[in-house]
């Protein structure tokens, strides 16, 4: 019995003691981080993840925010809306953060929104794409990511010069890869160009020969392909096999070209990508320096360079939060949200500076990121042909 | 599958062991917003009851009847859609959406019990499985219904007269007399001739029709109220969460009611609701207490662990151990 | 008609790789009565392993294949021996809820070991497509099928023809007398379990390579499998194999002629048609064992 007691004394007496060793002379500032860290799409939080701790290690070896280091508070949404609200409820009442950076998917995002409001706490938006998360009327909203609509108008200038007469599409069957048809469809429209067939994929379906069959006999020549970066690689594998000779367009930033070149080989030569962030040719982003900082902490961590397309989003949202509380002065909710309102800064996808976007009185916040293509040119990455040959 | 292999028979509701241990747990349920401060805390209990209420209307079939439904997160999800379409399209008052709500659930459950319970054992449940694939497809797809992907959000928050349920401590009344309201439906159900019925068909289906009973008369009576409740729950939520989207159908519910409700003790009253709130609380805690990328991995570890130590169950287990100290 | 000739095909070949995934778990649900959601984890494994063995020791495909599959027969065993038989005296939903457990922490500890981003399975097939007048179709999915057309029929021919096989079949139909009989129940126990995991794992090996190997690949997978055992009869090696192209069929079809978003409602309502048309599965000609 006695010995149990030791057993137990000690045990309290180490847990105490591994506690006040936590209490640093200042108080950190605790920043929320809400991602899916687990389940179907756990790479992409991951990245996002290894992208924020970026920014939270440059932001204390500059001395931190006022003198004072940043923590991160990283919970997983386990890619479940009901996840994402306890998340957010715990980040909120327990660890008590000035700001969330997530929760990656639509989805997560919107059901963590009520909790925003109840508690008056802001939230920048690093990933989601859909257009009713600014659209809502909730005020503690910032996204930093471009709604579907947004990339449409991005690509718009280049549909002539791809040659683009009759498109078809092929889509996750989700809020994003829904929002995609119809935001690149109607763009589509608009510039005179036939929309032929609209087909989905569930998130978790491998083989997409059907549908790929059914594109076949439409005799389109460009194929938009909205998914993560997986199925995009079946997707390419698939067509290959089935010899569909078109042109293939992905869409929403998640298509890591560098991962496609090593798995789906030469199934991916000549598609073109819609991406945020050119970790190949960083000194082309708006900060060239800032960007190839990046891309060489991202290398020396031993972080796999595919991720790159996805991680920067972690590093911008948490650089946003930082400056907001820098400017706001202190670490309080409300004046961190009215600080969102003035920050402008550069972050590793280029200048950031949030507009009004919502019904009037109730606007969130939205930027206007930089928006690229790039293309797969002899299994490399390259800027697209009809940019070189000008 | 027959669920109630011999050595687990009926045992009686474990309330009639002295009303010393209900009445704490009402009086500390009735009082718990005046002394559990934090709104996270109340987060997890109301969260807690919710899938309590689940756990119960799921138990009815499992526990009860020994028939497995895999699908019963489509009640649930059609509970919460119909609640929040109701209330969103056509703006009733959540005190007529609530009772639309179970009625749909209700109406589901008895086109399911009317289909399915020709069958049996495996073939019954992968018709449960495959009826809630469809309806969470349903659910994408048919964008004008349900708004597809995206989601219905801005579900509002019940207000009775002036005032309005929004706030927690309110809401965590509702939830608790939705879980009373269930556990009652449920004691007196089985308690009753019906109840009687569904463990005689548990235990011996032949013996049981050869007697006299109507089979598909009382399973689809334990389908329908078992449906009606799972659809209460789904309101609940909705409403409580303020957004409903096709997730509400994602296996990943129909498991975590499997896991509360067959280790808390399937077959027992009390049992759902132990096993709701240990596994509500369970992710919470682990949250708190392991990092990120160990919490689901000791989640799966601890559940492993959880049934080699306790097979039939945590209140079964206590029973027994009562019992044991009694004689 | 070209169109539906490629549909055909790959139909048939969607439909191959559902059975493969299918006779494993129709040894371990339908022999043994146990529901299990580990099913696809096996699966899951299975392509890992392929993947390490191929990465980190440089073997041979092939030879990879056999690693996967070894190692998912071994971890098979383990799993019977240290939870299933502790607890075979419990109901069927305990054993339900334990490979519930076993599930979640397997593919958390995928996750955890490999990470969640998606990797590639390289084989020594070639890329470009066999064409055959209007249908192409790539060499690697002519491999995997004729592999799972030789493990069924291998699975088969054990369980029908060899004394282990009869053995299994007695210890699940009737445990007492086949005790009498000298059967060594527990090992046919551990062997089944064993036999089916590696059948799983098999599938993961052979699949890995066609789709990408992820954490969770095993979910789709599972429910595909249990799908295709039910149909087919539990316990029926053919019933699974024919169940399994059924379903493929009619999802090709379904997603190719009705609607891709709707596409696995489509295997669902057959299913669900079949199976009230059929209450004891559409090949079932004998009642249930166990």
């Amino acid at each position: 019995m006695t010995r149990r007691c030791l057993v137990l004394a000690a045990l309290v007496a180490a847990a105490t003691l591994a506690a006040s060793l936590n209490v640093s002379a200042q108080a950190p500032i605790r920043i929320g981080v809400i991602e899916p860290l687990s389940g179907p799409v756990a790479a992409s939080g991951n990245y996002v993840r290894m992208g924020a701790e970026i920014a939270r290690d440059w932001i204390n070896a500059r001395g931190g925010v006022d003198g004072r280091k940043v923590e991160l508070r990283i919970e997983d949404n386990k890619s479940d809306p009901k996840e994402a609200a306890s998340a957010a409820e715990k980040l909120i009442v327990r660890d008590q953060v000035p700001a969330i950076m997530g929760a990656w998917g639509s989805s997560m995002t919107l059901a963590a929104m009520p909790k925003l409001e109840e508690y008056g706490v802001p939230m920048v938006v690093e990933t989601s794409s859909a257009a009713t998360i600014t659209k809502r009327g909730n005020p503690w909203i910032f996204r930093i990511s471009p709604p579907s609509e947004m990339e449409a108008l991005g690509l718009e200038q280049y549909v002539d010069r791809l040659g683009v007469r009759r498109a078809d599409f092929l889509a996750v069957n989700t809020d994003w890869g829904r929002g995609a048809i119809s935001a690149f469809g109607d763009m589509l429209k608009k510039k005179g160009v036939a929309v032929g067939a609209a087909e989905y994929m569930e998130q978790a379906a491998t083989d997409m020969n059907a549908q790929l069959t059914k594109i076949k006999g439409t005799g389109g020549d460009t194929l938009f392909l909205t998914t993560a970066v997986e199925q995009i690689t079946l997707v390419m594998k698939q067509a290959q096999e089935q010899r569909l000779e078109r042109k293939i367009v992905t869409t929403g930033g998640s298509s890591s070209p560098t991962q496609l070149i090593k798995q789906a080989g030469a199934a991916a030569e000549g598609s073109y990508h819609i991406v945020f962030f050119m970790p190949w040719f960083p000194e082309a982003m708006p900060d060239g320096k800032l960007a190839r900082a990046f891309v060489d902490e991202w290398g020396k961590r031993g972080h796999p360079f595919e991720g790159l397309t996805e991680g920067f989003r972690g590093h911008d949202g948490i650089a946003t939060i930082a400056e907001a509380i820098r400017v706001a002065g202190r670490d309080e909710p409300k004046a961190v949200r009215d600080a969102l309102w003035r920050v402008s800064l550069v972050g590793v996808n280029g200048p950031i500076k949030f507009e009004k976007d919502g019904p009037a009185g109730k606007e969130s916040g939205q930027s206007k990121p930089s928006i690229f293509v790039v293309q797969i040119r002899d299994g490399k990455v390259a800027l697209p042909d009809f940019l070189a040959k000008k | 599958m027959s669920c109630g292999a011999p050595g687990t028979p009926g045992r009686p509701p474990s309330a009639h062991t002295g009303l010393a241990a209900p009445a704490t747990t009402i009086l500390l349920a009735l009082t718990l917003p005046l002394w559990l401060e934090s709104p996270y805390f109340l987060h997890v209990v109301i969260m807690a009851g919710i899938f309590g209420v689940l756990a119960l209307s799921l138990n009815l079939l499992l526990g009860y009847t020994g028939q497995l439904s895999l699908g019963h997160a489509a009640f649930f999800g059609i509970g919460a859609y119909a609640s929040a379409l109701l209330t969103l399209r056509l703006e009733w008052s959540f005190w007529l959406a609530l009772p639309g709500a179970v009625a749909l659930a209700a109406l589901a459950g008895w086109l399911i019990g009317r289909l399915a319970l020709k069958l049996r054992g495996a073939y019954f449940v992968l018709v449960t499985i495959s009826f809630a694939g469809v309806v969470a497809l349903v659910s994408v797809n048919w964008m004008e219904l349900t708004n597809g992907p995206l989601g219905l959000p801005g579900v509002p928050a019940p207000t009775l007269g002036p005032w309005s349920l929004r706030g927690k401590r309110a809401y965590y009344y509702l939830v608790f007399a939705a879980v009373l309201l269930a556990y009652l439906v449920c004691r007196r159900l089985v308690g009753s001739r019906i109840g009687r019925a569904f463990v005689a068909l548990r235990e011996n289906e032949a013996l049981a029709e050869s007697v006299g009973v109507n089979v598909t008369h009382y399973l689809v009576l334990a389908a329908v109220v078992s449906a009606a409740m799972a659809g209460l729950a789904g309101s609940l939520y909705a409403h409580y969460t303020r957004f409903v989207s096709p997730e509400v159908f994602l296996f990943s519910y129909t498991v975590t009611m499997v896991i509360m409700v067959v280790a808390g003790g399937k077959g027992t009253l009390a049992g759902p609701l132990v096993g709701a709130l240990m596994f509500t609380v369970l992710p919470e805690a682990l949250r708190a207490v392991v990092s990120w990328q160990w919490q689901m991995l000791a989640y799966g570890v601890l559940l492993v662990l959880l049934v080699v130590f306790l097979p039939r169950g945590v209140v079964p287990a206590i029973t027994a151990l009562r019992n044991r100290r009694a004689s | 008609m070209a169109e539906l000739l490629q549909h055909l095909v790959n139909g048939l070949v969607l439909g191959g790789t559902y059975a493969l995934l299918g006779i494993g778990l129709t040894l371990i649900f339908g022999l043994m009565n146990v529901v299990n959601f580990a099913h696809g984890e096996f699966y899951t494994l299975g392509a890992y392993a392929t993947s390490a063995a191929l990465g980190l020791a440089g073997a041979h495909f092939f030879v990879a294949v056999l690693a996967a599959i070894a190692c998912g027969t071994a971890l098979g065993a383990l799993c019977e021996w240290a939870l299933l038989r502790p607890l075979r005296a419990e109901s069927i939903d305990t054993t339900m809820l334990v490979m519930i457990g076993v599930w979640i922490a397997m593919q958390n500890g995928e996750l955890l070991i490999w990470g969640g981003v998606a990797k590639s399975i390289p084989h020594p097939f070639p890329t470009a497509p066999l064409v055959f007048g209007p249908v192409s179709i790539a060499p690697l999915r002519v491999f995997v099928l004729v592999l799972a057309a030789g493990l069924i029929v291998t699975a088969y021919l054990l369980i029908h023809t060899t004394r282990l096989g009869t053995a299994m079949r007695a210890t699940f139909q009737d445990r007492d007398t086949a005790a009498l009989m000298g059967v060594r129940i527990g090992r046919m126990h551990t062997a089944t379990f064993a036999f089916g995991s590696g059948l799983a794992a098999a599938a993961g090996a052979l699949l890995g390579p066609v789709f990408l190997a992820y954490p969770s690949m095993g979910d789709l997978a599972s429910l595909k499998a249990f799908s295709v055992v039910i149909l087919g009869g539990l316990g029926n090696l053919p019933g699974a194999t024919l169940g399994g192209l059924l379903l493929g069929v009619a999802e090709e079809f379904g997603a190719g002629y009705v609607s891709s978003g709707y596409r696995d409602a489509v295997g669902f309502v057959i299913i669900i048609v079949v199976l009230l048309l059929r209450p004891a599965g559409l090949f079932a000609k004998s009642e249930r064992i166990g």
